[in-house]
């Protein structure tokens, strides 16, 4: 300090503060943010990929840098397999609930409702409570003695001898239950979308003569597909890397590729460099997913603005 | 007249809805029948009221305890992912700085990272580290994962309040921290208390990440997920369930109904 000391003029003092206010206070905002992030987000992912390499083991002993278990598993037809299958149901899950949601948010869009907020919060609310407990719900419902055997039992319409025993741990289990946990909360980004739409845009196409079924093809339908891929993206991701619903409805048939690397981290047969390489690909294909697709809908909104 | 819809449509599409929210809120009944039902099972015929399951739950030292270790976890982790939240929010509405989009995607990048990524992420961490898997190690991992959502909470409501607003404290010789108190953090508050809710609820919720760093403690769904496994807790898990569930939706719609008044009043 020192020079110009109380000849500063209003302009420069205005210069002055612009000038500290994004040098001074941004790094002080972010700092601590993004310190943990770095910390506790960033480097134990790096450390996942230093195992992944052998570079850190479980056990002590020479540790050489080495590429095997990425070989492994890219020519191992089982983890793949699984990862197929894992990508086939997260997949089927997403897109039905998708097509359930487009409705229930089209209808509370564009109906003309005057209690849209409260049935919005009525069908989202399941979505906010205990993830766990609803798991639990469908264990009651579909079990060999749950709620939906025992009545058919009850009314005799099947003998308590033989139960629909595949209700209950199998592929179809988790598929339901994974489609009933996420369906309240994909309805969000579709209403959203529908939400924002210039009303005037329907008009137009009435006026120009369209019918209702041509106007939601060719105009409400097109504009409201980045929320329906945000919504498919938000099903999808978090469904592909699913371990808890599968672990607790699955069975031997609903086992995920999520399973898999908890069982290759768990107390049985730990290999955590195998783990770790199946945790990256995982989390690599999500990334690239995210990428792809949140580039493909910033330029949706661009056309569509 | 609606150009979206016809009037036979909007009867089709009101069906429909009403038999998704059935759909979606009969499983959550269903609990709430058997956990009076005075039978081992959960099954049909219903063999008469009790509320023997609730008394079981409430004796259970094991699911306070856990109930407990939940309830300090998600106060403090809360905490943790508010303050980072509304400082990276700040930062995000109210600053110009280079990198500013890989910044706000690497804040909200814990919401797409598959849990199971994270947990064995944070557990190979702190092994390496030689961190102890604690209560401590819990609050660490769901400041992470609740961040993001505090953030989305918060940058929308930062962004409707006027900047000329903390502008004028500035003129009236406020400084930074002052001007952020008297003026910015009121306005902010129903948004604040709704991320706190949201970060708290996020963490007693969580089971994923947390089995992998939890230590000897359990939390709730750590308790929960192990009592799943054992057919003769099922009743009292299922009375401990519907008492969750009742006290999480009053939360979840008061919270929603409190900030939307609240918002309203402030403008």
């Amino acid at each position: 300090m020192g020079r110009g000391q109380g000849v500063l003029t209003v302009s420069e003092a205005q210069a002055r503060r612009r000038r500290l206010r994004p040098d001074f206070t941004t790094p002080g905002l972010l700092g601590l943010p993004l310190a943990w992030l770095a910390v506790f987000f960033l480097v134990p992912i790096a450390i996942v990929g230093l195992y992944s390499v052998g570079r850190l083991t479980l056990d002590p002993g020479p540790h050489t840098v080495t590429l095997a278990a990425w070989r492994e598993f890219l020519h191992s037809p089982i983890y793949l397999k699984l990862f197929w299958k894992s990508v086939k149901m997260s997949l089927v899950v997403s897109v039905i609930v998708v097509a359930l949601a487009y409705p229930l948010a089209y209808y509370l869009a564009l109906s003309g409702t005057k209690r849209k907020y409260v049935l919005l919060l009525l069908l989202i609310a399941p979505f906010l409570t205990s993830y766990l407990l609803r798991v639990l719900a469908w264990k009651v419902i579909l079990g060999n003695q749950g709620v939906i055997n025992s009545f058919l039992f009850w009314t005799g319409l099947r003998s308590p001898d033989h139960p629909i025993s595949q209700l209950l741990y199998s592929r179809f289990a988790v598929m339901l239950v994974l489609g009933y946990i996420w369906l309240p909360f994909v309805a969000l980004p579709i209403f959203v979308t529908l939400e924002s739409l210039d009303r005037r845009l329907f008009e137009a196409a009435t006026d120009l003569g369209a019918t209702r079924w041509q106007t939601f093809r060719r105009v409400t339908l097109p504009l409201s597909l980045p929320g329906v891929f945000a919504a498919f993206l938000f099903v999808f991701i978090p469904t592909l890397g699913e371990f808890v619903t599968p672990s607790l409805v699955g069975g031997a048939s609903g086992y995920m590729y999520g399973n898999q690397i908890v069982d290759l981290f768990g107390t049985g047969f730990p290999d955590w460099q195998t783990g770790s390489v199946l945790a990256l690909f995982l989390l690599g294909v999500v990334a690239v997913l995210t990428i792809v697709f949140s580039r493909f809908l910033q330029t949706r909104e661009v056309t569509a603005g | 007249m609606n150009v979206a819809l016809s009037r036979r449509g909007v009867w089709l599409l009101r069906s429909f809805f009403a038999v998704v929210v059935i759909f979606l809120y009969a499983p959550i009944a269903l609990l709430v029948v058997f956990s009076f039902n005075n039978s081992q099972l959960p099954s049909f015929p219903l063999s008469g009221f009790t509320l023997h399951w609730y008394h079981q739950f409430l004796v259970n030292a094991d699911l306070r305890s856990a109930l407990g270790t939940s309830a300090l976890v998600a106060a403090i982790s809360s905490v943790g992912a508010v303050l980072l939240g509304v400082l990276a929010s700040i930062a995000l509405v109210r600053r110009r700085f280079r990198l500013k989009s890989p910044v706000s995607a690497l804040l909200l990048s814990p919401l797409v990272i598959p849990y199971v990524v994270f947990g064995i992420s944070l557990l190979l961490f702190f092994h390496a580290a030689g961190i102890p898997r604690s209560v401590l190690t819990v609050v660490i991992g769901h400041i992470v994962i609740s961040l993001p959502y505090t953030i989305l909470v918060l940058m929308p409501r930062l962004q409707q309040i006027d900047v000329s607003l903390e502008e004028a404290a500035y003129d009236l010789g406020a400084s930074r921290l002052r001007a952020f108190r008297s003026v910015t953090l009121p306005l902010l508050l129903p948004a604040v208390v709704s991320a706190y809710l949201i970060a708290f609820t996020t963490s007693f919720d969580e089971y994923a990440v947390a089995s992998f760093v939890v230590g000897t403690r359990s939390t709730f769904p750590i308790f929960l997920y192990s009592a799943l496994r054992f057919p003769n807790q099922l009743p009292q898990v299922i009375a401990v369930a519907v008492v969750v569930i009742s006290v999480s939706l009053v939360v979840v719609i008061g919270a929603e109904v409190g900030r939307r008044v609240a918002e309203r009043r402030l403008g």
